[in-house]
């Protein structure tokens, strides 16, 4: 990936159009799915995704607009499992959401 | 816009429909309002007139916590309420509702 | 101050680049309005019916409009507004 430094935050977005991010929400919901565009509020598009939620469980929706609005990160590339460097695999994806 | 000549233009227009005619408002905290829609702006301030609200309570039931709990609901009346927009979840006709 | 916080997914449809991303949210939203959609508030309630119309707020005009609870229709509302602030995301059904 090219540097980062002097990447502006959308810019960082904009690379991300095309393959899968991972959206964590204020709310704790998540999303995981390919990044088809998004606009200057962040509202996204995206498509096969995954809605995760703790207490609902697990959803398919085949091609979503988010509301950018309770948008609270996204990691590029995450499929909701990442762990962080130097965490053992037992600490799940809500310990790495916890680094915002 | 082109192919929505048939329908609304914005979603705001279906408000407008609704002046002078009974609706059903759905508010945040489980409330619900049915009443006369006098005046509406564009952040769902409403006036209502004749209206009823209905609030919907869970009722504790600690003696079978498997069964789902309960739902007192508490009627109230109102000759004539300004409600304001950020309460608001949804708007719909009455007449277009069924349970 | 209110211009600043609308979304503005329509965009606007003398604008270019509208025409040319279809994947942008106004691009989506133009191409799935009149279609089956799903959409979710914030709070978990889930409402499915025919996209009628979108605005800036994410305001949502849906023709015959279900809630949805748990996968079972709980109510018919037909033609409803919804307000924007409230919506997590809107899913094409037919996508």
């Amino acid at each position: 990936m090219a540097p980062l430094e002097n990447l502006l935050p959308l810019e960082l977005i904009d690379k991300c159009v095309g393959s899968q991010i991972w959206v964590i929400m204020d709310t704790g919901k998540e999303f995981i799915g390919k990044l088809l565009g998004f606009d200057d509020y962040v509202n996204m598009v995206l498509e096969d995704v995954t809605e995760v939620d703790p207490i609902e469980g697990n959803g398919q929706l085949p091609k979503i607009l988010l509301n950018g609005n309770k948008i609270c990160m996204m990691v590029p590339g995450g499929d909701g499992k990442t762990v962080m460097d130097g965490e053992e695999d037992e600490s799940e994806n809500e310990d790495a959401a916890m680094v915002g | 816009m082109e192919e929505k000549e048939d329908t609304h233009a914005e979603p705001l227009d279906l408000v407008r429909l609704c002046i002078d005619e009974i609706v059903i408002i759905k508010l945040r905290g489980d409330r619900e309002l049915k009443g006369r829609l006098h005046a509406y702006d564009s952040h769902c301030n409403l006036v209502l007139g004749d209206v009823e609200e209905t609030i919907y309570v869970a009722e504790e039931e600690d003696e079978d916590e498997d069964e789902p709990p309960s739902v007192k609901t508490i009627k109230k009346q109102s000759e004539m309420l300004f409600v304001r927009g950020d309460s608001v979840v949804l708007i719909a006709p009455f007449a277009g509702t069924t349970h | 101050m209110a211009k600043e916080e609308e979304v503005r997914p329509n965009g606007t449809p003398d604008d270019d680049q509208v025409e040319s991303d279809a994947k942008d949210p106004s691009g989506f939203l133009s191409e799935i309005i009149g279609a089956p959609v799903t959409v979710k508030l914030n709070s978990g309630i889930i409402y499915k019916g025919d996209l009628q119309s979108v605005d800036g707020y994410m305001n949502i005009a849906l023709e015959r409009c279900r809630e949805i609870s748990d996968g079972r229709l709980v109510r018919n509302w037909g033609d409803a507004f919804v307000r924007g602030n409230n919506v997590t995301y809107i899913c094409a059904d037919s996508a």
